[in-house]
C-alpha cells in the first residue's frame, strides 16, 4: 500500500464518524519502489490531499522531506524539487507490513505483504 | 429480504442470512476458483476500455470488486497485487475510503452477487459516496436477457439463480487417489455461484432511486447491462 492510498482511507466501523482519519501507522516495514514521475498528475492531486495527515504519517516513518505547510504558490508554479519529494513519499513509498489504528475507536487494520485488510467484524458493520 | 425459495436447495438454507448466503455462494466460491478464474479473464471489455481511456490523465479511481485487475476476495485481491495495482481487501457495502475521494469508480460484475434489493442498493450508494461530485461511475451487472450467442440462457421467470463454474481437476490440490485408478475419468469440479440477474432497466431504476447520480449512458454489452452515471453535486 502506497501512502497516496493511506491518505484516502478512513475508519469505517459503524458509528465511528469523527476523528476517524488518518489511521495511525505502527510496526511498519516499508520499501521504496521507483515509478515514473508525472508532475502534472501530482499538480492535479495536491488539492485533494489532506496535507497535515500526510506530513504526520511520513514523519512516523522517519521521512522528513515534506514541508509542514503546503507552498502558497499556485499549483502550476510549484517547483519540481517539491514535486519530486512528494512523488517519492506518495507514490514510491510502499508499506509492506504493519498496522493501522483508528485514532477514535482504536480498531486495528493489519497490512500484510503490502495489502491492507479493511474487513470488519460482524458486530462492527 | 431473503432469496426467493425457488432457488434454495433445502429448508436449512431458508434460515441463512443474506451475508451467510453470500459467503457460502459467492466469497467461498471465488476463493476456490480464483487461480482458474484469473486465467480466463484477460480480455478487457470494449465499453470498459473506452470508459477508462476517456478519463483525463492522472485520474484516480476505485475498482470495487476488482477481480483479477483486468482493468485497473482476498485471494483475488492478491492476484491484483501481483499485477501492480493498488489493492486492498474490503467489503463493498462498507468501503474504507473518505467520501468524495475518486475521479471515477468502476464496479464490474459485482452488484449482481448481492442477494437482496436492499444490499444491491447499499452497494451502489457506497460507490456514489466515495466518488467526487461530477465523477463518473461505471457499473456492469449480468443480464437476465442473454444474447443468442451466449452459452448461458436463463429462465426468464427466475432472477435469483445459481450458476455453475466448472474447474478442471488439475487446478485443485493434487489428490493422490486420482492416479491410483487410471480407469476413472478426471472430472471437473463444479462450484455454484449465486447471482441476481438484472432485467432491462432494473439497474437504471436502482441508480435513479438513490437520488445521488444522473445517468449519462446505459446499454447492453457482452450479455451485461451497464450504466455510466454521474454523481450529483449536493450541498450537505
Amino acid at each position: 500500500m502506497r501512502l497516496i492510498t493511506h491518505n484516502m482511507l478512513q475508519c469505517h466501523v459503524k458509528g465511528c464518524n469523527t476523528n476517524n482519519f488518518p489511521l495511525e501507522l505502527s510496526e511498519i516495514e516499508y520499501e521504496l519502489q521507483e515509478t515514473e514521475f508525472n508532475p502534472q498528475f501530482l499538480r492535479n492531486f495536491v488539492p485533494k490531499l489532506e496535507w497535515d495527515a500526510l506530513v504526520r504519517t511520513a514523519m512516523k516513518l522517519g521521512i522528513t522531506t515534506l514541508p509542514d505547510k503546503l507552498p502558497d504558490t499556485p499549483i502550476q508554479e510549484i517547483d519540481e524539487k517539491f514535486l519530486k519529494d512528494l512523488h517519492r513519499v506518495l507514490l514510491e513509498t510502499h508499506i509492506q507490513q504493519g498496522r493501522m489504528t483508528c485514532p477514535n475507536c482504536q480498531h486495528v487494520y493489519p497490512i500484510k505483504d503490502g495489502i491492507p485488510n479493511m474487513l470488519l467484524n460482524e458486530n462492527e458493520v | 429480504m431473503s432469496i426467493p425459495k425457488s432457488i434454495l436447495n433445502s429448508d436449512d438454507d431458508v434460515n441463512l442470512t443474506d451475508e451467510k448466503k453470500e459467503k457460502q455462494f459467492v466469497h467461498d466460491v471465488y476463493e476456490a476458483i480464483a487461480p482458474h478464474f484469473s486465467k480466463t479473464r484477460y480480455k478487457p471489455w470494449p465499453v470498459v476500455e473506452a470508459f477508462l481511456k476517456q478519463l483525463p490523465s492522472g485520474s484516480i479511481g476505485a475498482d470495487v470488486g476488482c477481480g483479477n485487475g483486468k482493468y485497473l476476495s482476498s485471494n483475488l485481491i492478491a492476484i491484483c497485487g501481483s499485477k501492480g495495482f493498488e489493492v486492498m481487501i474490503c467489503d463493498a457495502l462498507n468501503l474504507p475510503y473518505r467520501p468524495d475521494s475518486f475521479d471515477f469508480v468502476i464496479s464490474i460484475a459485482v452488484i449482481h452477487h448481492f442477494s437482496s434489493i436492499e444490499r444491491r442498493n447499499m452497494a451502489i450508494m457506497e460507490l456514489f459516496r466515495i466518488a467526487k461530485p461530477d465523477a463518473q461511475i461505471l457499473i456492469y451487472v449480468w443480464a437476465l436477457e442473454q444474447s443468442s450467442s451466449s452459452r448461458r440462457q436463463f429462465d426468464q421467470d427466475h432472477q435469483d439463480v445459481f450458476v455453475p463454474w466448472a474447474m478442471p481437476v488439475q487446478m485443485n490440490k493434487p489428490d493422490d487417489n486420482i492416479d491410483d485408478n487410471p480407469n476413472e475419468k478426471k472430472k471437473d469440479i463444479v462450484y455454484n455461484r449465486y447471482y441476481h440477474l438484472f432485467r432491462k432497466n432494473e439497474l437504471d431504476d436502482l441508480i435513479i432511486g438513490t437520488g445521488l447520480a444522473d445517468i449519462v449512458k446505459s446499454g447492453y454489452d457482452k450479455d451485461n447491462w451497464y450504466v455510466i452515471a454521474k454523481k450529483k453535486r449536493i450541498t450537505h
